[in-house]
């Protein structure tokens, strides 16, 4: 038994901050119902001010703590308070793209203003150990990590449990209209939960980062471990999850005991990963979200029509919508079509290098379109999609580098070799929607990470592999132009094909499934067999994506497909506009312009500007391409004749009986935008 | 059991249905059926179990006992899709409309998921009549390309029938089909509810006028349209008649009634 003591000690001690970070977790989202993502970010961001203050400024810790927990964390709290304010009540989606949109301008704000050098953080408690019984040693910083972490919770617990902030949070959270009539101020309790989760997150960062590194990704990813335990307490039980935390802790590093003996590599990292994964698979339909019954269905209802685009406003006659699934060059197709044949020349107006880029920019385009139709057509939200490009980069490039197959029979494989991998990511989404779903696609991003390609018979560690240009019957594609037109037509095809399919009867059936899945079942539609087939044409046409990303880079690490990925592609596919094909080539385009050589001090701005940009058009499901339209529609009416103008929106309402009218009148002009 | 026709046996009937949601028992020993060509209502008070009744008749909820027959057919352990397909079609009480999809398409989708090969863009003859004969009977061509999701309560509850009808359903659920319509919408939703199940104004040949089960709290509605009432409250059946025979039926003036003078 002796041997096992000083894991469990060292797990008692990483479990005990785990435990204080999903307690922080569970607060914000049963007081607020906002599953904070960010939450590793904020930690993070709390650890760099109290380096700077500590370590930099040489402030004592006894003036850089209250600085830290008083000032600080407070104003960092009320900052995203106002943040989420304005979101309540909105659809799952549209808190997760923020609250990711958050964990990213935290990631990218941190290097600008600290920098970007190594540093480490004084551990607070002194790391001299003590010895316990006969020969195990425990450190001061362990136990008073522990002592610290095990008060501090049970005082959070109690201030819940038997004080009247406790019962107005509960009030403020069940019903916050009802609340506010007793006497409850929700906007107070909400700002205080706000506050206390931020400085819980604080802890979290100075308690963790002596042991792990000052690092921006490292205390991130340290924080998520925490999601297990707080899905553990269903994110209502802040006992459960605390206590779940400490099991996780004490698991993963007995574990870790084995995994030096090579027989479980690496297993004990992927541990919170894999049980994030199977309990919300296992808990699955019994898990609910906070205050989901409240929610709107989906962001439709809040702009009327209008949110819908100039599509749902242009009256087209009966027969034109009812022939609708067949091919017709109508404005889009043929604007989409006209810049398809200009795209073809451009390597005549670009031949050198940043050619390489354009096509970047295409291949990333492809990969974003999948994401497109997952979730801004079926509704199901991945954060998992270039997990499947990184199946597709290393199968393909295995298939048709060492292995000398034919460039397409590898492509065909990494789709084969990706569909039943979207199907076990599609699994959970058959009880699982919203926010669960994306823990869940998560969790299987970062298990990818840690088991898959890490294996150096799959990634070849951290070097990667390299992967040969294709050669496609005797033509080769090895050069920069011809690559590039290979590219731009597979992008081309994909595109098409998702156009027609949009405006027919599976289009149809995506968004019903988005906007009433519990509808669409009673009206006849499998939701199990829908789902799992797209999830896995999804994830089949990101491989190939991920073979075309290997052909183009010539070679490929495990870097390249980190979980961190498929955030920054949910990013911008939102900056873009997550319901169109379009939204989908700006979110390539924009990924090829940061790949241009620009210089860093400039660059180092390009994530801050997209997190927010995100943040700004979460509510917009055709994003950029909503606000340029509007901003065009706004131009031209500036610029029409005076005499055709009338007053308001009333020329744009149809003529119907009397109540319609009244409803379109009702309803939020188009064009006023109600975004942030 | 016979029916309440007395020699037909019935479109969808319920047998000994019982929920429990831990402690909770929400349907207690129901029996109901709903035979072909009629309206039947289902009221109680709020939290009597009459929408929990229509999950189990849709196999959203998987009843703790009891059995279900469809057609002379047990489909307790059928999902909700393939009732659907077979002809079992209902709305919804908070509307669930495909609120980013247009009032046509709304129904053409249904028509769609209902019909067996349609999602590969088979039969769309018989399609585009039907859409086109359904829009016409609830009067929706005049919101046809609007967004589902912008439109009043009414003209929703209106999609929704669209859309069940779309199914060509032998049986339509309704969970309360007038909450949040004015007096003028009532009354039309009432005569298109006559219309539907008479088969007037619906000259399609191929489909039966289903027959209909309806949760209503608009107690002129439910008299007016319905042949037949039960009456839930808290789980259990408390009366079973003809709506004159319920109105006098004590249990029921107790329990839900209330104060009469509503009636």
């Amino acid at each position: 038994m002796s041997q096992y003591w000083p894991f469990i000690i060292i797990g008692l001690f990483t479990g005990s901050i785990y435990g204080l970070a999903a307690m922080g977790v569970v607060l914000t989202y049963k007081t607020v119902g906002v599953f904070n993502f960010a939450y590793g970010a904020i930690a993070m961001f709390c650890a760099f001010t109290y380096w700077q203050l500590h370590d930099s400024w040489g402030l004592t810790a006894w003036v850089a703590m209250p600085i830290l927990f008083l000032v600080v964390a407070p104003l960092l709290g009320i900052a995203l308070e106002a943040l989420y304010r304005p979101l309540t009540g909105l659809s799952a989606e549209v808190v997760i793209v923020v609250s990711v949109g958050v964990l990213a301008a935290l990631e990218a704000i941190v290097p600008i203003i600290y920098g970007n050098e190594d540093r480490r953080l004084q551990a607070i408690f002194p790391t001299r150990t003590f010895v316990v019984g006969s020969h195990f040693h425990v450190g001061y910083d362990q136990l008073g990590t522990l002592v610290i972490s095990l008060a501090v919770a049970a005082l959070l617990w109690a201030l819940l449990r038997h004080t009247r902030f406790g019962t107005s949070t509960r009030a403020a959270v069940d019903n916050p209209d009802l609340a506010d009539m007793v006497g409850v101020h929700g906007d107070n309790v909400r700002r205080s939960a706000w506050i206390l989760s931020t400085m819980f997150a604080a802890l979290v960062g100075i308690l963790i980062s002596p042991s792990q590194g000052l690092d921006v990704n490292q205390l991130v990813l340290v924080v998520i471990y925490a999601f297990a335990p707080a899905v553990f307490g269903r994110l209502v039980s802040l006992p459960l999850a605390y206590i779940a935390a400490m099991v996780l802790g004490v698991v993963e590093s007995l574990l870790s005991k084995y995994a030096n003996s090579g027989t479980v590599a690496n297993i004990e990292a992927a541990v919170p990963y894999l049980a994030l994964f199977a309990l919300l698979v296992i808990m699955g339909g019994r898990l609910k979200e906070a205050g989901a019954s409240s929610r709107r269905l989906s962001l439709s209802t809040r702009g009327g029509g209008g949110s819908g685009g100039a599509g749902a406003v242009r009256t087209r006659h009966w027969v034109v919508r009812v022939l609708g699934w067949r091919l017709r060059l109508d404005r889009n197709l043929a604007l989409g079509l006209g810049g398809f044949a200009l795209a073809l020349f451009i390597p005549l107006a670009v031949p050198g290098p940043r050619l390489i880029d354009i096509t970047a920019a295409f291949v990333y385009g492809l990969i974003a379109l999948t994401l497109v139709v997952l979730t801004g057509w079926a509704g199901q939200i991945s954060l998992a999609q270039f997990s499947f490009v990184g199946v597709g980069a290393f199968t393909a490039g295995h298939l048709s580098g060492p292995h000398g197959q034919h460039f397409l029979l590898a492509v065909l494989v990494a789709m084969l070799v990706a569909a039943p991998l979207g199907i076990l990511v599609g699994l959970p989404s058959l009880r699982l929607s919203g926010l669960y779903l994306a823990l869940a696609t998560l969790a299987f991003a970062l298990v990818m990470d840690d088991i898959v390609f890490n294996r150096g018979d799959v990634s070849g560690g951290l070097t990667g592999i390299t992967v040969p240009r294709p050669q496609i019957f005797g033509v080769s594609f090895s050069g920069r132009a011809s690559l590039y037109e290979l590219v731009v037509v597979v992008f081309g095809v994909v595109a098409v094909i998702a156009y027609v399919v949009r405006l027919g009867p599976i289009g149809r059936r995506l968004q019903i499934v988005r906007d009433s899945p519990l509808a669409a079942s009673t009206l006849g539609v499998n939701l199990t067999v829908t789902k799992l087939v797209v999830f896995a044409v999804c994830g089949m046409v990101a491989a190939l994506g991920g073979a075309f990303y290997g052909a183009l880079q010539q070679a490929v690490t495990p870097f390249d497909f980190m979980w961190s990925t498929s955030l920054t592609l949910l990013l911008l596919v939102v900056l873009g506009g997550r319901s169109l094909i379009s939204g989908a080539m700006i979110a390539g385009a924009v990924y090829g312009v940061q790949q241009l050589p620009i210089p860093a001090s400039v660059n180092q701005y390009f994530p801050l500007a997209i997190a927010l940009g995100v943040i700004a058009l979460a509510q917009e499901p055709e994003g950029t391409v909503a606000q340029a339209r509007r901003e065009a529609r706004r131009v031209m009416t500036v610029l029409r004749p005076l005499p055709r103008r009338s007053v308001g929106g009333v020329r744009e309402i149809p003529m119907t009986s009397g109540p319609d009218v009244a409803i379109a009148a009702g309803s939020p002009p188009r064009g006023s935008g109600h975004g942030l | 059991m016979a029916s309440e026709t007395g020699w037909e046996e019935p479109v969808l009937r319920a047998t000994d249905v019982t929920m429990r949601f831990g402690g909770l028992v929400a349907l207690d020993d129901v029996s109901l059926e709903v035979p072909a060509g009629r309206i039947v209502g289902l009221i109680g008070p709020n939290g009597a179990g009459k929408t929990t009744m229509f999950n189990v008749l849709t196999g959203l909820l998987e009843p703790t006992r009891g059995r279900i027959d469809y057609l002379g057919e047990n489909i307790s352990r059928w999902p909700p899709h393939r009732r659907g397909r077979a002809g079992i079609a209902r709305t919804f009480q908070r509307l669930a409309l495909f609120s980013r999809l247009s009032v046509h398409d709304n129904l053409v989708a249904s028509w769609e998921s209902s019909h067996p090969g349609a999602v590969l863009g088979r039969s769309r003859a018989k399609r585009i009549e039907r859409v086109a004969e359904v829009m016409g009977l609830l009067d929706l061509w005049p919101v046809a390309d609007r967004m589902a999701g912008g439109l009043s309560t009414g003209k929703g509850r209106m999609v929704e029938l669209g859309r069940a009808l779309c199914t060509d359903p032998r049986v339509l659920l309704l969970d309360e089909p007038g909450s949040g319509l004015d007096a003028n919408e009532t009354a039309a939703f009432s005569a298109v509810l006559q219309a539907v199940v008479s088969g007037r104004g619906d000259r399609h040949p191929d489909v039966a006028p289903p027959a209909i089960l309806m949760v209503e709290h608009d107690m002129a509605l439910v008299m007016d349209v319905c042949s037949s009432l039960t009456v839930l409250d808290f789980g259990r059946v408390i009366a079973r008649g003809t709506p004159s025979q319920v109105r006098a039926d004590a249990n029921v003036r107790a329990a839900y009634l209330g104060d009469a003078s509503a009636v």
